[in-house]
């Protein structure tokens, strides 16, 4: 198989999952590149996560707040798109723990993204609207006819649809009174027995049903029909795009600079764009475009892996916890020491990428993390092994640095990295495993060289 | 002992609740004492003892894996010398302890050899002191002596007649049957105490008689079968003859120790003046069921950190109180 096939596909399984084990890449990149992405694109010709086994094992724990099981489902799922998606939106309508303290209505929310995660935006912005997680994040149920609570109307103009720049002020005020009434109900109190679900209810009597003008548009405008305005807005596919271009392709600036600072690929996001119109707002449609495109093609090492891909990225290649064991909330709270704490994002614009997932800090703890993932004894790392060598019981220095960036992604490193491989691959004198001695030697030296490549600049790039 | 002629069921109302979050968290199983204690073993490795009046007796055990600690802990039973016996599927380890937390023993290696044990989940003493173990990964029951030599075991993958898929809850009944909560094949099984098949229950399904997921199985001295039909947030009662007697979803009301709490602290008090309450009646996610020799059930309410009891009213008949079996329903009452 030619080697950049598997490249591809690698950065396609990186991009749109969270990666993928040796066989499973190899499997998918003899396959035709669009069949894969067809395949990402429908979940629903895959099986769910068992999630009969999570409940028995993992049960449901209010310490974790739903952070550890998603971040084992994002390793295990066979609906890696489905997953992805779920996160991506997770990053764009940020909803955080910290304000509502209440798990089992973020892990709802959640379970709506992968539901409606890649359907029409107009159903999409719906179900944003009616969530009881994101209706006290933003406080919607405080929002009454005469008495306005703005926020939500704000955020779903400026941050969650159009952006800055691309509605009045008027607009935005019009937009909150529409959604005035959209509430949900009081669940029971955590104490004595536990959180209960809430959901969402419209109160006709705090509806302001007055007319109202938003883009144009006047009438007794609803929440409903705010929504249908937006999703026929011009600037809605472009902001989309350019959020989805963020983080499946190369990262962009911050969202606050997307007013003054044009998109890096105006292209992409035009086609983007186009198939969004054409196919009546479907996200389906315009993911199909994004990873058929060259631009995704070509923008392989282009972005900094947010700490979930990392993490879930390094469960992969070592090949563990592949079925629910105890511990598995120390990965989830290692994601958090890099900067990411899943269901708690720092504020309503979510978490800066790209660039900034990286400090001194938090650079350390993902090499740290990685490294010491790496050991000798996993099953990922001794497919490794075995891969390195294909049955020969030699491998000279040249080839070990090869092959280990081979297996290990591929990987894509520079000059200096490269020279840093060759230097431990030449010092510890390749590998041999003609006798058990040996053997043991070389299976640490493997280990160590996997190591290395994970521990590398280029490793933290998706 | 021998079964009654027959039994008039006068009912099965609802008693009490016990425990609540933060006293009893995450209730996966419990055992009661012949003095009324209620060993309450939650998921993070603790085991709370309490009163039927809800009073907190002590607590033992805890997180952990040290001897005397539990990391996942499935399954807790009295023995014949009334020592408290333990699983954890995580350290794949089953330990008996005193009723005051001291260890008396603990056994278990991992594997799949004879003897050898993954992921075990139920276990259930027997009258002579042995132990059978739900050997979950392994898919098959097998019997112990107390110390934990290896006498037999029988059961592998699949869903035939006699095979098992992840079995979870076990029970012995009084004439020594072994009731295994077949848990991904959806149904109980009964076997002989060696180990042959004597009959399936259930069906997966939402439906009378049906599982979804069964976690727990028990029975009494009636005879009666008792599912933890964990999927479907209830438990199953049948007859020993199979037939679907009863369910019950839940009825909690505030336990002594929930009221407590409740009357210092004013804000969720409020807050379930605006909630519908009707849904913290309900079971969820129960994953045991067991009986006191007073025929009180007690179901460890998992996701809602108590326990929930009820009392069975039975009145044994002679003869002369029901006539022989019928072969065919029929209309004419008199």
């Amino acid at each position: 198989m030619a080697d950049g096939r598997i490249a591809l596909t690698a950065h396609l399984l990186r991009r749109a999952g969270f990666g993928a084990t040796r066989e499973e890449l190899e499997e998918a990149a003899a396959r035709d590149y669009e069949a894969v992405v067809e395949d990402l694109l429908h979940p629903e010709r895959f099986p769910e996560v068992d999630e009969d086994v999570m409940g028995r094992y993992f049960g449901w724990d209010i310490t974790t707040l739903g952070a550890a099981p998603w971040l084992y489902r994002m390793a295990n799922t066979r609906r890696p798109l489905q997953e992805k998606m779920a996160l991506f939106w997770h990053h764009v309508f940020a909803t955080a723990y910290s304000k509502s303290e209440h798990p089992v209505t973020l892990n709802r929310q959640i379970d709506t993204f992968r539901r409606v995660g890649m359907s029409d935006l107009p159903t999409i912005l719906l179900e944003l609207s009616r969530d009881p997680a994101m209706i006290f994040w933003l406080d919607n149920n405080e929002n009454h006819r005469g008495e306005p609570n703005e926020n939500y109307g704000r955020e779903l103009l400026e941050l969650f649809s159009m952006g800055v720049g691309n509605y009045t002020e008027q607009d935005l005020k019009m937009a909150a009174r529409a959604f005035t009434g959209w509430t949900f109900t009081q669940p029971i109190p955590l104490y004595p027995h536990g959180h209960y679900q809430s959901s969402f209810v419209y109160d006709p009597e705090a509806h302001d049903d007055s007319e109202k003008s938003f883009l144009g548009e006047t009438g007794r405008l609803t929440g409903e029909d705010i929504i249908d305005i937006i999703a026929r807005q011009p600037a809605t596919p472009r902001f989309i795009a350019r959020h989805l271009y963020n983080f499946f392709v190369a990262d962009e600036p911050q969202v606050p600079a997307w007013s003054v600072e044009p998109p890096r690929d105006p292209d992409a996001i035009d086609a983007m764009t186009a198939a969004y119109f054409e196919s009546g707002f479907e996200m389906r449609s315009v993911l199909r475009v994004l990873f058929n495109s060259d631009s995704f093609k070509n923008a392989r090492h282009r972005k900094v892996k947010s700490p979930a891909e990392l993490v879930t990225g390094i469960l992969k290649l070592v090949g563990t916890h592949r079925f629910p064991q105890p511990g598995f909330e120390a990965y989830a709270e290692a994601t958090k020491m890099m900067g990411q704490e899943l269901l708690n994002p720092p504020t309503v614009e979510g978490w800066h990428t790209g660039k900034e997932w990286i400090d001194g800090g938090t650079l350390n703890e993902r090499v740290n993390f990685a490294v010491n993932e790496v050991a000798p004894d996993k099953p990922g790392v001794q497919s490794f092994i075995a891969g390195l060598t294909s049955g020969k019981t030699s491998l000279p220095p040249d080839e070990m640095v090869e092959r280990s960036l081979d297996l290990a992604g591929p990987v894509a490193v520079g000059k200096e990295t490269r020279a840093g491989l060759t230097r431990f691959a030449e010092t510890s004198g390749g590998l041999s495993f003609a006798t058990e001695e040996e053997s043991s030697l070389s299976t640490a030296k493997a280990a160590r060289m996997l190591q290395l490549v994970v521990a590398s600049r280029e490793y933290q790039l998706a | 002992m021998p079964r009654p002629h027959g039994l008039l069921r006068a009912g099965f109302p609802y008693l009490k609740t016990i425990g609540m979050r933060r006293v009893t968290n995450t209730p996966v199983d419990v055992a009661i004492d012949g003095d009324e204690v209620v060993y309450v073993l939650g998921r993070a490795g603790e085991i709370t003892k309490l009163s039927m009046e809800d009073d907190i007796l002590g607590v033992i055990a805890g997180g952990g894996s040290d001897e005397g600690k539990f990391t996942w802990p499935v399954s807790i039973a009295l023995d014949r010398d009334e020592n408290l016996v333990v699983s954890d599927e995580a350290l794949n380890r089953i330990t008996t302890l005193t009723k005051d937390g001291e260890v008396v023993r603990t056994w278990g290696d991992p594997g799949s050899a004879e003897g050898q044990l993954d992921r075990p989940a139920g276990v259930a003493p027997d009258a002579e002191g042995h132990v059978y173990v739900a050997d979950t990964m392994n898919h098959r029951i097998q019997k112990f002596t107390a110390d934990g030599e290896y006498i037999l075991g029988w059961g592998r993958h699949g869903s035939a007649e006699g095979e098992l898929d992840m079995p979870w809850g076990l029970a012995v009944g009084d004439e020594g049957s072994v009731y295994a909560a077949d848990w991904r094949n959806d149904r109980v099984q009964k076997f002989t105490p060696e180990g042959d098949f004597v009959f399936a229950l259930g069906a997966g399904g939402s439906g009378e008689g049906q599982f979804r997921r069964p976690a727990g199985v028990t029975t009494d001295s009636d005879g009666d079968i008792y599912v933890a039909d964990t999927g479907n947030n209830r438990v199953q009662q049948f007859s020993e003859e199979r037939r679907y007697v009863d369910r019950f979803i839940g009825d909690a009301t505030l336990s002594k120790s929930a009221r407590e709490y409740m009357l210092s602290n004013a804000k969720p008090n409020r807050l379930r003046e605006m909630a519908v309450l009707e849904p913290q009646k309900r079971l969820r996610n129960p994953r045991s069921v067991k009986l006191d020799a007073k025929g009180r059930m007690f179901i460890p309410d998992y996701m809602s950190f108590r326990v929930q009891v009820y009392q069975k009213e039975v009145i044994p008949l002679g003869p002369s109180g029901i006539i022989p079996p019928l072969r065919s329903p029929t209309l004419q009452v008199t």
